[in-house]
């Protein structure tokens, strides 16, 4: 069953001119379906969107046209009714940790934020600690700021923090891309590891084909707002249709290992 | 290895990024900024006489001697002389320090407050809303700030509290627009984003994400502000518009020795040199705070 | 044309870099690989002689035989620019919003040669053609938030090269590029390169780059250089646990097409992370997170040379058994 499902939805920025051809659109006529349990890599190169589709499929931005569902029921519903539902169930982890975190808030602060603004109450230290577990981390993070901790571990201070409110999708925008390879390895592992464990639907965006041939079994190509191709990870990546896939295939496969 | 494994030695080994600062609180102090130092200084001083005017003065407040006016500076028992009505020049800048701290503390707070609620309501507010928004805000600060002054003095007679009012008026527009730039900064930050993903509304972020983040520019602006508040309040008593006799004012006092160029000329130099020294003092201690919160999340060498 | 000698930098007290020995020779290009903290950017920036004031550095950096690190910064500064063009990471940083470009290219030609005038502006038109970008003519006249960043930092090589230097040190050039932009920048680099004889120092924390652009590789970990040679012997044949770590850490892509087996297949991690400075152990610097490390390794390891300029600093390396 499909706990995303998207139907031709169009989506442009506020005060965006648009013109003729979908001109001014940064979302064209995009379809898809996330499977629960699933990953999904969203590839693409700068500009191509994906972050914006992320944004729109949590409900963080708004569409202008075509239809969002989630779990059935689609997402304006959720919006209507003012509940934090679909907030809670689409959890996003950033791109930059050193950026995503609030640099005047410890980290036990951060780490209890959706819990207080999603389900109105105030984690204690042992929940906390267990998160941190979870990611492999120890207590003695909870005191510190952001400035004080490494790119690795703050990284596993985001993903604990929108793990803390059981989320059942969650969108890891670029995760790693910001981080070092040692790093980048440990919160790949991570993000497996967690994503076995939790049942969690994961969709993850990359321009890494790399990470996403290791992560995802399926995969959308975006390019200028349009979804150029999609297919399970194994028969796109090998088989690719479309050109630009093709090159981006050519270009991956010059500088990877 | 397994994965387990090593998340375990990771949260054992991972060091904390950034080495410990300076140990001793000795090299720490040596790294402040100057100005700091220096307009902290100033600043305490004239918090420090204006607050001891409260308990002594070396004469009682408005004590004439016409017998003794104009009295040279080193003149037994009068250290910086007299003024025209015999008043001793030291006193007179005590007292007028006290009247100084009052206006500047009073106007800058309540600007302050009043100006940055706007300037976050600004920045908080919807695209269509923020260009017409700002310009009013630009509008406010193009008020000429001694025009107020005299139409509210002319309404509401001279005397502090118009002149607080003159300064809160002036100064409001200014914190607002100060406010706006840096705010919007904030909330376009990723974390602002990652907070309206984990359910946070605007308001609460305005309030505990962006004022949080800006309040070292709002130190700055404090200060600053206090600067000018009381540069406005002695130009303010300079017109005639503050404060009335027999309460003392720094600008008033200044007022005075104009006409006295002749027979006293040294004596503008002593409220004109306590103004110029406190604004100096709060900018210097602006620029310094600016300079310590600026590296906040500094960190050594490699990066 | 480029050997480092017993080259130390010290900052606050401590020593975050140490390299024995390290050459480049004319026309080659040598891939400088570390991960962020690693100190590569600091080496560098110590050949560059931009290091920070508080630095203190010791040993030889000679530059076609004269000692770098001798000279002032008015000498200096004659030979950067004009004999070592820079490339930085991000393009957007290092050109000046508010000029055109062909200004900014302009500079560097008044700067290091001594044409004027018309000459000058054909020079200009002349290596913006030369890192192939489109219509160069009118190109002169944009400013840089009208070019992509691809096409940014190909202003920045031309600019690089417009003295025609020996040596390109280029940092991190390509990271926050596209795949795509970045494959064609690296082969501009590639074959400038080659037709100008132009050796190459390229930094950065991506081996598979390195691979592709470079002929030879020293593997930098807290401010030594752990493993050196040919990329296809360090990369092909690795000795250094470091090496092999960082190797085993790296997605890559899965070989042969086989995606089936690659997917959801764990990497291989290294314990921990870089320390800050200061807190590197003392001996063999990778020593709190190597698995193979033993009570020998806190004494510094003594390089080791297999075949053709292929070096190591390690006293367990892979293939010990």
């Amino acid at each position: 069953m499909a706990i995303v499902d998207v139907d031709d939805m169009y989506f442009h920025y506020p005060r965006a001119t648009l013109g003729a051809d979908d001109e001014g659109w940064t979302l064209c006529g995009i379809s898809l379906a996330v499977n629960a349990g699933s990953t999904l890599g969203i590839v693409g190169e700068s500009g191509s969107g994906k972050s914006t589709l992320v944004r729109v499929l949590c409900g963080l931005l708004r569409h202008q046209r075509g239809t969002v569902r989630f779990d059935g029921r689609d997402i304006g519903e959720f919006r209507a009714e003012g509940s934090n539902e679909l907030r809670r169930k689409n959890q996003i982890v950033f791109q930059n940790p050193r950026r995503s975190l609030d640099p005047r808030m410890t980290i036990r602060r951060s780490l209890s934020e959706p819990m207080r603004a999603l389900q109105g109450r105030k984690p204690d230290d042992d929940e906390l600690i267990d998160s941190l577990e979870k990611v492999g981390l120890g207590r003695e993070v909870l005191p510190r700021f952001p400035h004080q901790l490494s790119g690795g571990q703050l990284q596993r201070v985001g993903i604990a923090r929108s793990l803390s409110v059981d989320p059942t999708v969650l969108y890891a925008d670029e995760p790693v891309s910001a981080l070092d390879v040692s790093v980048k390895a440990q919160v790949l592992n991570l993000l497996m590891d967690l994503r076995d464990k939790l049942g969690l639907t994961l969709v993850m965006v990359s321009h890494d084909l790399g990470v996403v041939s290791r992560m995802c079994e399926e995969i959308i190509v975006m390019r200028h707002g349009r979804i150029v191709e999609s297919g399970r990870t194994d028969v796109v990546l090998t088989r690719p249709e479309s050109a630009y896939t093709a090159a981006l295939l050519a270009a991956a496969r010059v500088t990877s290992l | 290895m397994t994965n387990a494994d090593a998340l375990r030695i990771t949260s054992a080994n991972d060091d904390l990024a950034i080495p410990a600062g300076p140990r001793s609180l000795w090299r720490r102090l040596r790294r402040l900024p100057i100005t700091l130092y220096l307009g902290g200084a100033l600043v305490s001083i004239f918090v420090f006489v204006a607050l001891l005017s409260f308990v002594w003065t070396p004469y009682p407040p408005n004590q004439l001697a016409m017998s003794n006016r104009l009295a040279p500076p080193g003149t037994p028992g009068f250290l910086l002389g007299t003024d025209r009505a015999g008043r001793d020049v030291t006193t007179e800048l005590m007292l007028g320090a006290r009247n100084s701290l009052y206006v500047s503390v009073v106007s800058t707070i309540v600007a302050m407050v009043v100006g940055t609620t706007i300037g976050l309501a600004v920045a908080g507010s919807n695209r269509f809303l923020q260009g017409p928004l700002t310009r009013l805000v630009d509008a406010g600060l193009a008020l000429p700030g001694i025009l107020t002054a005299l139409v509210l003095a002319a309404k509401l007679g001279p005397g502090n509290t118009t002149a607080t009012l003159a300064i809160i008026v002036w100064q409001i527009p200014v914190a607002a627009r100060v406010t706006i730039g840096p705010a919007r900064q904030v909330l376009a930050l990723d974390f602002v984003e990652a907070a309206y993903g984990y359910g946070r509304r605007k308001p609460y972020i305005m309030v505990r994400h962006v004022l949080q983040n800006i309040s070292p520019l709002l130190i700055v602006l404090g200060s600053v502000m206090f600067a000018a508040a009381i540069l406005i309040e002695a130009a303010l008593a300079f017109l005639g518009v503050g404060v009335q006799p027999p309460t003392s004012s720094w600008g008033r006092f200044l007022n005075e020795t104009q006409s006295l160029l002749e027979a006293a000329p040294y004596l503008m130099f002593f409220p004109g040199l306590a103004i110029v020294f406190t604004a100096l003092g709060f900018n210097l201690l602006g620029d310094g705070l600016r300079t310590v919160f600026d590296p906040q999340q500094a960190r050594t060498g490699l990066s | 044309m480029l050997e480092i000698c017993d080259l130390r930098v010290h900052i606050d007290g401590h020593e975050i870099i140490h390299i024995d020995e390290l050459d480049l020779p004319p026309g080659t290009r040598l891939g400088l690989v570390g991960e962020s903290g690693s100190g590569k950017t600091m080496t560098a920036k110590a050949i560059a002689g931009l290091l920070p004031d508080e630095a203190k550095v010791s040993g030889t950096v000679r530059f076609d035989g004269q000692d770098l690190l001798e000279l002032n910064d008015a000498e200096f500064s004659k030979i950067r620019g004009k004999r070592i063009g820079f490339v930085f990471q991000d393009p957007a940083r290092s050109l000046n919003p508010m000029m055109r470009i062909g200004r900014q290219v302009s500079e560097a030609i008044r700067l290091h040669t001594d044409l004027k005038g018309q000459a000058v502006t054909d020079k200009v038109v002349e290596l913006l053609e030369l890192v192939q970008l489109p219509d160069p003519a009118a190109l002169v006249r944009r400013y840089p938030h009208q070019l992509s960043g691809g096409q940014q930092q190909r202003v920045m090589i031309a600019a690089a090269i417009a003295a025609d230097p020996e040596l390109l040190i280029a940092d991190e050039p390509t990271t926050a590029l596209d795949v795509t932009v970045q494959d064609e920048i690296l082969r501009l680099l590639i074959s400038l390169s080659e037709q100008r004889n132009m050796s190459v120092l390229f930094v950065s924390h991506d081996l598979g780059v390195i691979r592709f652009v470079c002929d030879r590789v020293a593997v930098i970990y807290g401010g030594h250089v752990v493993e050196t040679g040919s990329v296809e012997d360090v990369i092909g044949r690795p000795y250094h646990r470091y090496t092999t770590a960082l190797l085993a850490a790296n997605p890559g892509m899965p070989k042969d097409d086989d995606f089936t087996s690659f997917i959801g297949q764990r990497l291989h991690t290294i314990p921990g992370s870089v320390p800050a400075i200061g807190r590197f152990p003392s001996g063999c610097r990778f020593r709190n997170r190597c698995e193979h490390a033993s009570a020998s390794c806190a004494e510094v390891p003594t390089p080791v040379t297999v075949g053709d300029g292929h070096r190591y600093s390690c006293w367990h390396p892979d293939g010990e058994g």
